[in-house]
């Protein structure tokens, strides 16, 4: 053995550091959760507070769990196993710390803005531009930290649990810049760039992966290091997780489209999402048996240990999750289930079972070891399982019954399919009142099993001393034959065929007459060619994919290719087909200065994550809320408000339907109106007057971003809207409501009355 | 172009292409990671018990 022996002392400070963090807004997040759902069932909950309204509270529950509690939870993971796999301590003290401490303070101030109403309106993604620059930020120090780690590090192979980090790393940068991309029209607002059916898709697109890259990868890598170290024996298959991180890495990023399934989104992307979500079934459950056959030969060790308990049933519910995701994504099931609460119930049973239950194995098997100090109580840590478990299936039961029928309730029809059989959609609320009470009892079954981690983690942590790991290597240079330049990475044989294959099916696709015909030949040269080349060049081919595998950089770059293709194919040719130009049908009409108040109020309130505007292709769609929804009517839509819940009825064409008092008394008391709402009376929008003095400035960016306002000044904008409330103020005088003009609650009004009118468009269309 | 993408019945041929080449490089990687001799999987498999051996925890205040 060559080289000069070392001891290299691990930074398990921002290990620890990153580990209570996950504890206290694991605690907060999931208390949020509980109180939001208790809300649903008891609406005097709201307490008729602004801050304290669902619509507010519900992102910050979710951006709580998602980045506070779950994000803390990765990055603990990924710096002790990276530190260790890699035989080198992380390679700067200040970006961890900076890490850790900035991480924080931008929850804490998601914490402050959500609840005030600061908000993007767009889900897992409403935190306010400013606050969207510190994540940037943040994460290229998180980045730079783990690659620096990466590059003086002592092993030269990467296991897959690294792999799993880089595809977070590098596909959630991407995600997050793309989908964030907005101009600010003050210090707290903006509006996205993207609107429309192109801000559904890119919103989804980084929803879905979201979940796949932030709630599932990093997760996975932390599964493939902890689990075979809590049950002390090697991944079942090597060979099975790197198929599983190569197919997921390939698969997940097409697959965004399926939550758009039935919508004006056009169809092929609708059926490539729902491709793509079928293909997944294979990786996830091949991930899955992975993990669980791991512990073949260790199952005795289940029933006196909590760790081990808690990874075979996270890994179980990664299976089922995984199983139901594609399931829902087959357009016929997704008719019946999308905007109900079977959604609710999947995403839960992912998130307690999967990330919360990989979470709690992770945090009892790192508390001995960096503190130095047996846990405080392995029984109490054994109830947690137990309570834990129950609470999430009582939980996803309630959510599947309860979406289930509504679902079947909300499509039922008589007469032929020509009248519905519950047109009232609060015969529905009413019907699942016990499921969602079921919910709220399986989430405070959770909650208090949480809660016992707390005191355990406490009781253990207290009196004990930290400790950070060490150990003694051998200091050597990697051996310079396993080196791959990046040269030698690009101009090789199979990504330079990779490239080719790709820039001929876009042409292909893409182009016209000769272009794709053009594409077409390529596309087939190319694929003969490479299976030609295959007998002879196997050997050299298979030498540089191995390097590939010892040479992070060039692997980080071919992941991100990867991921990019994906997105890009998707993304560009519907952001180039929103134009005026190209809709048919209907379009849009431009919001006036009051009606773009009153919507940035709607989503300032959440209203979204109720109220879907998007009525479907589908049969009972229409009979229930009008006629389906066209991609032109909401092309100017900066965020688009497509909505993914229907806890309330669909809002897209609401504006022909009440007179202006109707939504007067709604959002003063909602049961005046809808007997047997669960909606939040709305008190503030009464008395809080308008800010109309911002109007000028937001015009001006919508103007920026192609919405055909002419130009106008300051005054005529404000002139505008005093005489348009004023109107409204009137008609609503008239049936005996009483409110000044200035008040919020006409702004909404007029956004609300404006919904579902749209233009035809008498223009040249394409022949069908 | 454009109302291809969104009206034409062809369209259901990016599908397919889109599956059939993200398939090729999946079927490929799966490929060599099945064929990868087991003493590389064994190796590789028990990189997270390395360092067992010889980590200790050291107190640190």
């Amino acid at each position: 053995m060559s080289g000069q022996k070392i001891t290299i002392e691990y930074n398990d400070r921002v290990v620890r550091q990153f580990l209570l963090a996950t504890v206290i807004w694991g605690a907060v997040g999931m208390l949020v959760g509980v109180l939001i759902a208790a809300q649903l069932n008891f609406w005097q909950l709201n307490f008729a507070t602004p801050w304290l309204t669902f619509g507010r509270l519900r992102p910050l529950h979710t951006n709580a769990v998602i980045f506070a509690f779950v994000g803390n939870m990765m990055f603990a993971g990924i710096y002790y196993s990276t530190q260790r796999l890699v035989k080198a301590r992380l390679a700067s003290d200040f970006l961890s710390s900076l890490h850790f401490w900035g991480w924080q303070f931008i929850i804490v101030c998601a914490a402050v803005t959500l609840p005030l109403g600061l908000t993007r309106g767009k889900e897992y993604a409403e935190l306010i531009w400013p606050i969207n620059l510190m994540v940037v930020l943040i994460w290229v120090v998180f980045a730079v930290n783990f690659f620096w780690t990466l590059a003086r590090r002592r092993e030269p192979a990467l296991y897959v649990a690294i792999w799993f980090y880089i595809s977070t790393i590098v596909t959630i940068a991407m995600l997050y810049i793309v989908n964030h991309l907005s101009i600010p029209t003050s210090l707290l607002h903006s509006y996205p760039v993207f609107s429309g059916v192109q801000d559904a898709l890119v919103q989804w697109w980084y929803g879905h992966n979201a979940v796949a890259f932030f709630l599932t990868t990093p997760i996975l890598g932390i599964m493939y290091y902890f689990l075979p170290k809590a049950a002390e024996r090697p991944v079942y298959s090597y060979r099975l997780s790197v198929v599983h991180f190569w197919s997921l890495v390939f698969v997940y990023i097409w697959a965004g489209p399926h939550h758009l399934l039935n919508t004006a989104l056009p169809g092929w992307l609708q059926n490539l999402g729902m491709t793509f979500s079928l293909m997944l079934w294979a990786p996830s459950w091949g991930g899955m048996l992975n993990g669980l056959l791991t512990l073949r030969g260790a199952w005795h060790k289940l029933r006196t240990d909590p760790v081990l308990k808690f990874y075979a049933a996270a890994v179980t519910f990664y299976g089922m999750a995984t199983f139901e995701g594609p399931l829902l994504s087959i357009k016929s099931v997704n008719a019946l289930a999308h905007y109900t609460d079977w959604i609710i119930g999947h995403v839960h049973a992912g998130t307690l079972g999967w990330n919360g239950f990989m979470a709690a194995g992770l945090i009892y098997w790192l508390l001995p070891r960096l503190w130095n100090k047996p846990l405080y109580s392995t029984a109490l840590a054994n109830l947690h399982f137990w309570i834990g478990t129950v609470g999430i299936l009582l939980y996803v039961a309630a959510m599947w019954t309860s979406g289930i029928t509504q679902g079947l309730m909300l499509n039922a029809t008589t007469e032929h399919g020509t009248v519905l059989a519950y047109p009232n959609f609060l015969d529905t609320l009413n019907t699942i009142r016990p499921m969602m009470l079921m919910r709220v009892i399986g989430g405070g079954l959770y909650l208090a099993g949480w809660f016992l981690l707390v005191y355990n983690f406490y009781r253990t942590v207290k009196g004990a001393a930290p400790v950070n790991g060490t150990i003694e290597v051998y200091d050597e240079a990697p051996a310079p034959d396993a080196k791959l330049s990046l040269a030698g990475t690009f101009f090789s044989a199979p990504t330079l065929f990779w490239f080719l294959a790709v820039g001929f099916s876009s042409m292909w696709m893409f182009g016209t007459d000769l272009v794709s015909t053009a594409g077409i030949v390529g596309a087939v040269a190319c694929l003969i060619a490479a299976f030609a080349l295959v007998p002879s060049r196997s050997q050299a081919w298979g030498g540089w994919y191995e390097k590939l595998l010892l040479n992070a950089l060039p692997f980080t770059l071919l992941v991100f290719f990867a991921v990019v293709a994906g997105g890009l194919i998707q993304i560009i040719p519907t952001v180039l087909v929103q134009k005026a130009k190209n809709v048919e049908d209907r379009i849009q009409t431009p919001y006036t200065p009051l009606e773009l108040a009153g919507r940035d109020i709607y989503i300032r309130e959440g209203c979204y994550l109720c109220h879907s505007q998007m009525i479907r292709t589908l049969v009972p769609d229409i009979l229930r809320y009008g006629d389906y929804s066209r991609l032109g009517e909401s092309i100017y839509d900066h965020p688009f408000q497509w909505g993914s819940k229907r806890t309330g009825p669909d809002l897209a064409r609401v504006g022909v339907k009440y007179p202006n008092v109707w939504h007067f008394r709604h959002m003063e008391n909602p049961r005046a109106v809808s007997p047997g709402s669960n909606m939040p009376t709305y008190p503030w929008l009464f008395s809080h007057a308008l800010d109309a003095s911002v109007m000028p400035a937001k015009i001006k960016v919508q103007r920026l971003l192609g919405v055909p306002y002419g130009p106008r000044t300051a005054q005529q904008i404000f002139d505008s809207m005093d005489e348009q409330a004023k109107g409204i103020a009137k008609d609503l005088r008239t049936a005996g409501a009483y409110v000044d003009s200035d008040k919020e609650i006409v702004a909404l009004i007029s956004y609300l009355q404006t919904l579902g009118k749209s233009l035809p468009v008498i223009t040249k269309s394409a022949p069908r | 172009m454009f109302k291809r993408l969104i009206l034409e019945d062809s369209s259901i041929w990016y599908i397919i292409t889109a599956f059939v080449t993200a398939a090729t490089i999946f079927l490929t990687i799966a490929w060599r990671a099945l064929r990868m001799p087991r003493a590389e999987a064994d190796k590789f498999a028990h990189l997270p018990f390395t360092t067992d051996a010889n980590e200790r925890h050291d107190p640190h205040a």
